[in-house]
């Protein structure tokens, strides 16, 4: 009960965690950037009526939603060296949250694209496109505009999530926090400071998505 | 043009054609009537193959195109146009574009001869002024009559029309039926699912009455409207006239 405050920790190392925010800001774009490119070719695979293109983005998708983001950075971090050699921290964080983002933004498309009226797709084939035609110039360009709230959703987990490279000792916002904390003892100052930063970080963008929504269910 | 041999179509355990026999000739305008559920709708997105039939053939111009893994059906569905109850037009395009797509895209006009097209078949369909408008700025007889142009942008060699005005306030259907009007007049084949007796009356050189999957009448509209040999058509006939 006795616990005095001292905010002079978090001035003094603000400096630091803010280093540490913008390696996450910088991990987070990277992934969901990734994940976007991904995720498209993912989702549009999720609607595919070819076999073996729908049930290998299946087996991705699955695999990547049914386990923990944690397994698979050590997977990446420390079972692909077997293979490819030792691999530098931010290479694996960089692959780990771009492929695990890719599965959530697939997701995001297939869902986003069979939201589309049938009836779109029926005009394009009825006028003689094919369906990749019809794909391309009729059913996702409607999906992007319909994606950008979840897309948003989706970009805020990963700020979050992204922290969990902190266990391969890449010095983003959390990591900074626990590095901080055993200098300085300051616990609960540093880890308040860090669950703010994340806060101001996450809450514009879900300011953004709110309103994208509205203005999307105007349009509608 | 068009003949249909033995069609036949399933949806799960539900047959919803039995048999369709029956050929459509260049220069033809076909109503096809009936009750909600007989197939009409069924039988016509057969006939583009937007739905694949169970049994029977269809041959257009000669061709089986009901053997479609055979055939590029892409190319045979440009020569078909379609105009859908619900307009179906892109709502992420403007109308010329709409109109423009297929054409650049199946067809590889040039943007040029594509959007002089656009603008002759607006003049035609009356919205000139409305090229570059977005579809949810237009009412429903608007959006309808840019989704027949955008149909014939595509010169096909028949069009093919589902409903064309069930979806439409009463005070929009005669725009549409115009333009279909003025279309059947230019000597355009045409098969028309509607429940528009007027127009089927009008224009139709021939009536085809389906009830349960099969075509269980079929004559020039005078004879079918005027004196009705079966009974089924009798009975449908004495609900809505």
């Amino acid at each position: 009960m006795g616990y005095t405050w001292d905010l002079s920790v978090v001035v003094r190392f603000l400096p630091v965690l803010l280093e540490g925010a913008a390696l996450t800001i910088q991990l987070t774009c990277i992934a969901v950037g990734m994940g976007i490119l991904i995720g498209t070719f993912v989702g549009i695979g999720r609607v595919s009526r070819n076999k073996l293109i729908f049930m290998l983005s299946s087996i991705y998708v699955n695999f990547i939603r049914g386990t923990p983001m944690l397994v698979q950075l050590y997977l990446v971090y420390f079972g692909l060296p077997a293979y490819f050699g030792t691999i530098p921290p931010r290479m694996a964080a960089i692959i780990t949250l771009s492929v695990n983002s890719g599965a959530y933004v697939a997701e995001i498309v297939r869902a986003g694209i069979q939201s589309i009226d049938r009836g779109q797709l029926e005009a394009a084939r009825s006028l003689g496109m094919t369906y990749s035609q019809a794909m391309r110039y009729i059913l996702i360009p409607q999906t992007f505009k319909r994606i950008i709230p979840p897309l948003g959703n989706e970009f805020i987990a990963m700020l979050k999530d992204s922290s969990i490279v902190s266990v391969i000792a890449l010095e983003e916002l959390v990591r900074k926090g626990s590095m901080l904390t055993g200098r300085t003892f300051r616990a609960f100052e540093i880890w308040t400071a860090v669950a703010l930063l994340f806060l101001f970080m996450t809450l514009p963008i879900t300011q953004l998505v709110n309103y994208t929504e509205r203005r999307l269910k105007k349009n509608d | 043009m068009i003949k249909i041999v033995d069609l036949q179509k399933r949806f799960g355990s539900l047959r919803v054609l039995n048999g369709i026999t029956n050929e459509i000739k260049y220069g033809e305008v076909v109503c096809v009537i009936g009750p909600s559920g007989s197939g009409k709708s069924t039988f016509l997105r057969c006939l583009n193959l937007l739905e694949i039939p169970d049994g029977g053939q269809i041959y257009f111009d000669g061709v089986e195109i009901t053997d479609w893994k055979k055939i590029d059906l892409n190319q045979i569905r440009a020569e078909m146009g379609m105009v859908f109850q619900r307009f179906n037009l892109f709502p992420h395009m403007n109308v010329v574009e709409n109109i423009c797509l297929a054409p650049m895209k199946v067809r590889k006009c040039t943007r040029e001869e594509a959007e002089a097209r656009a603008y002759d078949l607006l003049q035609k369909v009356g919205l000139k002024d409305k090229a570059l408008a977005y579809p949810e700025t237009l009412s429903g007889g608007q959006q309808q009559r840019v989704a027949i142009a955008r149909a014939l942008a595509m010169q096909p060699k028949v069009m093919l029309f589902d409903e064309p005005t069930s979806a439409l306030d009463p005070e929009m259907i005669n725009e549409v039926l115009d333009v279909m009007k003025a279309l059947a007049k230019d000597g355009l084949t045409m098969v028309v699912v509607t429940h528009e007796m007027g127009f089927a009356r009008e224009v139709a050189d021939r009536v085809l009455f389906m009830d349960d999957g099969l075509i269980v009448e079929e004559n020039t509209p005078e004879e079918l409207f005027n004196a009705p040999q079966n009974e089924r058509t009798k009975l449908f006939l004495s609900k809505i006239l």
